[in-house]
């Protein structure tokens, strides 16, 4: 066993660093991981055929419980759930960009407010939020950051402030929900939790926490968000949202499968459909619409994203077969000493503070066998323990600019149309920003599940 | 004259850009170098200081990264600005000499390239770099071991061949054996060959 848990070891820290040092493309280097945990620790070390099986989970198709589920249920190995609800969701959101959703619905905000700069500012942070409760934080990003930068020529304004503040929203957003960003997938379909558990508890602390985000935020920008020039604004300069839509027919039926996308979600629990279920429902549904461009919506699935996911379950498998995730737990059982509180709070800053550095998915991945453990041994609820993981993962990703994918999108966008954003302009704001909602969840778990 | 694009890739010190300016006169084509810059400098609003503190520099691996083919390396951006800046021009019909930024890989695709790679004994891009900047035997060998690391790991992140790699290039030239005006004589005739030659 000791031969099979240091090269589980080895590959997991070897695939981290490839990641890291990005020579490789990510998925090739989780893929190839994955491939070595199958052969070397679970086939040479370990010569256990369950274990391959197992972490594969090729007939979790066919149970009944990964499609329609009463009870709650764990899952091991390849998470299949959070592939099919990611491929479901990539697809939905590609027809509704296509259709011009996106940036119709920027536009459109931008014209209900007069296309004036603070409550542009004030608005685009909550769409950003409430769009990444529902949507990948990538594709939110992506939209409204260049629908920031094409305003900001018009009105005459620095983009920066605003695309930082999205981006910290859209992160924040994305931990209010099962579907909002990829560590709650996870997290979510690996313990069994709903989408309304996640609404009701990280739900409940992401909106206090986008409270004081949003005036946060304004006063640590509001110098720059109203030093722009304050000639009047010539409205019909600006581009009508009706401009943005490139079909009708698609544009209102992508806004149909959106709705039912997030109905779906929201009653999963009492429809007992799971969220593969969903992915592959919508999916289907939105392939169908679009009738001859079905094909077109396929090929700009991400799949790159999916092999990442794929392998990086399986290397993860190597550590949890190997006990080493276990280890770990016991480590934090041990130095917590079995205080609950500090429990919590070692889950939720080490998450955030892992998260602010390398990869949330990896690590969300790697988190969720050592806190179904620490629950076994020390008896802690396990949702105690996901709800810290969660939003520890979900925050610790905005404090730097290679936390989370949104700011790395944002940032980019930002970048490529003239405004560099490097580390001091990014922490100098959102780090303090980061911090203060951390403090948030750690009050709110502490009162809430003690 | 047909289009003709000229891809000039060197070595620190070895008098690579001295002989892409001389080329460029001889062929009467603007040269794009520090060009380039300012050029984008105009286009994006950056000033010419802030590219120029990111030109032709790798990224930090450990402080960027990359989604969804978006990066949020400020060099990695400024390089992208560059290549299609540059295929824009090629694009266009423009004929021109280009300093480095990857562009015998970049531009590969246009018959009228001709790209060149500028190499140099070190003594004598000691002797160059000492007179240019002013330094030391050993400062000038350091800087020109730190230049040439430096383009070596941009080039080879950008592009899949290496760095200095003949393979990459139609031609690679020690300037140390001519001497620069006798190097740019050659290249030029090497050139008006493989105009003529279609």
């Amino acid at each position: 066993m000791a031969a099979a848990q240091i090269f589980a070891v080895v590959i997991f820290i070897g695939m981290f660093v490839m990641i890291v040092l990005d020579k490789i493309e990510r998925h090739i280097v989780t893929i190839g991981s994955g491939i070595l945990t199958l052969v070397v620790v679970f086939g040479i070390c370990m010569r256990s055929g369950s274990a391959i099986m197992d972490t594969l989970a090729i007939r979790s198709f066919i149970t009944k419980d990964f499609w329609y589920q009463v009870t709650e249920s764990e899952s091991k190995g390849i998470n299949w759930a959070t592939i099919l609800f990611i491929a479901g969701m990539m697809v939905m959101v590609e027809g509704m960009a296509k259709a011009g959703f996106f940036r119709w619905l920027c536009m459109k905000i931008a014209y209900m407010v007069k296309c004036k700069t603070v409550p542009i500012f004030i608005t685009f942070m909550v769409m950003s939020a409430v769009l990444s409760m529902f949507i990948d934080s990538i594709t939110v990003i992506m939209f409204l950051a260049a629908v920031t930068i094409e305003l900001a020529s018009l009105l005459k304004f620095n983009p920066v402030p605003m695309i930082l503040s999205e981006v910290f929203c859209a992160n924040l957003g994305g931990s209010a929900t099962m579907c909002g960003d990829p560590p709650n997938i996870i997290v979510g379909t690996s313990l069994g939790f709903s989408f309304f558990d996640f609404l009701s508890n990280t739900g409940l602390c992401a909106a206090i926490s986008l409270l004081v985000s949003v005036l946060f935020l304004y006063f640590a920008f509001r110098k720059e968000i109203t030093g722009g020039k304050h000639e009047p604004v010539d409205m019909s300069k600006f581009p009508k949202p009706s401009e943005a839509i490139t079909n009708k027919k698609d544009f209102i039926i992508s806004c149909i499968i959106f709705a039912m996308a997030v109905i779906l979600l929201v009653t999963h629990a009492t429809t007992h459909l799971t969220v593969a279920s969903i992915g592959i429902f919508i999916a289907a549904v939105t392939l169908i619409a679009f009738g001859k461009h079905a094909l077109e919506l396929i090929k700009k699935v991400d799949y790159k994203t999916l092999l990442f996911f794929i392998g990086l379950f399986i290397v993860v498998s190597g550590l949890e077969e190997t006990g080493i995730l276990k280890l770990i737990a016991n480590f934090i059982g041990d130095i917590s000493g079995g205080n609950v509180m500090l429990m919590i709070a070692i889950i939720l800053w080490v998450s955030a503070i892992a998260s602010a550095f390398v990869d949330n998915i990896p690590f969300a991945a790697t988190m969720v066998p050592v806190i179904q453990s620490l629950a076994e041994t020390s008896g802690v609820p396990i949702s105690t323990l996901a709800w810290s993981l969660a939003m520890g993962t979900d925050i610790g990703g905005s404090a730097t600019p290679i936390g989370a994918s949104a700011n790395v999108v944002g940032t980019s966008v930002a970048q490529k149309n003239g405004y560099p954003i490097g580390w001091g302009k990014y922490c100098k704001k959102l780090a303090p920003a980061t911090v203060i909602v951390l403090t948030i969840s750690t009050v709110y778990l502490f009162v809430r599940y003690l | 004259m047909p289009q003709v694009i000229i891809s000039v890739g060197r070595e620190f010190g070895s008098g690579g850009k001295a002989i892409a300016e001389q080329l460029a006169k001889r062929f009467n084509i603007p040269i794009y170098d520090r060009h380039l810059i300012t050029e984008i400098a105009d286009k994006t609003g950056l000033t010419p200081e802030e590219i120029e503190k990111y030109n032709e520099k790798p990224k930090n691996h450990i402080l960027s990264r990359r989604v969804n083919g978006y990066s949020n390396s400020i060099e990695d951006n400024i390089a992208e600005m560059q290549f299609s800046f540059l295929r824009e021009k090629a694009l266009s019909g423009e004929s021109f000499v280009v300093v480095g930024r990857c562009s015998e890989t970049k531009l590969r695709d246009f018959k009228c390239l001709v790209s060149l790679f500028i190499l140099g004994d070190m003594s004598e891009k000691i002797k160059r770099v000492m007179a240019i900047y002013d330094l030391s035997e050993d400062k000038a060998k350091a800087f020109i071991d730190k230049k040439d690391r430096k383009r070596k790991r941009y080039h080879n992140y950008h592009c899949e061949g290496h760095w200095g790699d003949s393979r990459l290039y139609d031609l690679s030239i020690n300037s140390s054996r001519l001497g620069i005006d006798k190097t740019v004589d050659l290249l030029e005739e090497y050139i008006n060959a493989r105009i003529n030659n279609g």
